[in-house]
């Protein structure tokens, strides 16, 4: 059985602040990440036929976002997936509401991160899966999951205590 | 005993089988460093998650909106009348899209969900038949589920109405309350009588089953509790629910 594009609509509404959180672990500009969400968004809709009544609409999105960024860091010739210079006077836009000092300085660090680990980072960390259903999401073994997550965390926490020593 | 850091992480995000974490978790009391190690751990997932969870609280941007609507993708698949009984209120989704959801992650989606639901029904799409729709700040029942509400009777209802009702009473102010169930959009609820209108006291989402939404035989908790602290005596029997739609739900009559 096949879900119904209007009730899948209803449900992708009530999902959007999700979508963005995930989208904004991702991508530490706000603009990029909604963009993300409205491909992603757009993606699904034209999909529908291929979510299965019963699955779990969060990992279906997440999934379909994770390709789309993919694709998205890849038409942008991989810039996203090496750390920017420190000083290559290219810092991504940071919108008035950022003035979060917190959501400033994790994104800062995440975004120094490899995509694959910082996937993992954001599915698990950010959006509390279980081990099992990010790996599900990534399409990789759970021992993948957990290397890269490890290894991603390992860098994150070096990251966050050089900006603020305790 | 020695740990690595993998099996300490995992550890942490409450991965490992329950004798393992038994293990660590009495290696942890004797040995202070290993209990340092886990902290960390957790210390640095609680503070990625806290640092992203302000997103949820933030307005979602009408273009989102917009684009979950299909507002931009102009195919219109589904015939008229289906559209009519389609839920357009969703408060809350079911507990397995969301794992490991704190109150305060409930509290921003159900914050955004309302204005969600006023953005993308009143304004972005107003022609389709809304089965809920707000009303001098209250949420009243529209279309389908507002004629089910005034006409159909739990006792001759199908199976196959697209709203199910479930329990008719008595609210303890005196007016008629009547708990229903949306079997396409998975999501129950309770509307009372008030000014003429069904106002919607409470929603929340069923989980689904194979084949569809299974048969609500009782409400969710989260309208339950709104039944059981509005009721006042019992739920009416099938000639009481039919007496009070024959006095057009007025408290007064009957």
């Amino acid at each position: 059985m096949t879900a119904d594009t209007e009730e899948i609509s209803v449900r992708l509404v009530a999902l959007l602040p999700r979508l963005r959180r995930f989208a904004r672990s991702l991508s530490r500009n706000q603009h990029d990440a909604d963009d993300l969400v409205q491909l992603a968004v757009e993606r699904a809709l034209r999909a529908v036929d291929q979510f299965r009544a019963g699955a779990n609409l969060a990992s279906w999105m997440f999934g379909i976002m994770k390709n789309a960024w993919i694709d998205t860091c890849r038409a942008r010739g991989r810039r996203a997936e090496v750390a920017l210079p420190e000083d290559s006077g290219e810092h991504p836009a940071v919108s008035p509401a950022d003035t979060d000092a917190s959501l400033w300085s994790v994104s800062e660090a995440m975004s120094k991160l490899p995509e694959e680990q910082r996937l993992a980072v954001a599915l698990v960390l950010v959006e509390g899966m279980s081990y099992k259903e990010a790996a599900a999401v990534l399409e990789i073994p759970i021992g993948t999951l957990t290397s890269r997550l490890a290894r991603g965390r390992s860098a994150l926490a070096t990251a966050l205590s050089e900006e603020a020593p305790a | 005993m020695n740990y690595d850091d993998e099996t300490l992480m995992a550890f942490a995000d409450g991965e490992l089988d329950e004798l393992l974490s038994a293990e660590i978790a009495s290696a942890m009391e004797r040995d202070p460093a290993l209990a340092r190690r886990v902290e960390r751990h957790r210390a640095l997932r609680a503070q990625v998650a806290g640092a992203y969870s302000t997103v949820l609280e933030q307005p979602v941007p009408e273009r989102l909106l917009a684009a979950a609507n299909g507002s931009a993708a102009p195919t219109l698949t589904g015939a008229p009348q289906r559209r009519a009984e389609v839920l357009q209120f969703p408060a809350r989704t079911p507990a397995a899209e969301g794992p490991r959801w704190g109150t305060r992650e409930w509290a921003a989606l159900a914050a955004s969900l309302v204005l969600g639901m006023l953005l993308s029904w009143q304004f972005i799409a107003p022609s389709r038949r809304a089965m809920v729709t707000a009303s001098n700040g209250a949420l009243v029942a529209s279309g389908a589920l507002a004629r089910a509400l005034d006409s159909q009777l739990a006792s001759t209802q199908r199976p196959e109405d697209p709203v199910q009702i479930g329990l008719t009473f008595r609210s303890q102010d005196g007016n008629y309350c009547r708990s229903f169930t949306l079997r396409r959009a998975a999501t129950a609820g309770l509307a009372c009588r008030s000014s003429g209108e069904w106002r919607i006291a409470v929603t929340a989402g069923i989980a689904a089953s194979e084949g569809g939404v299974r048969q609500a035989a009782s409400p969710p908790p989260a309208v339950l509790s709104v039944i059981e602290s509005r009721i006042a005596g019992d739920a009416l029997d099938a000639a009481g629910e039919e007496n009070a739609r024959l006095g057009g739900w007025d408290p007064k009559r009957n």
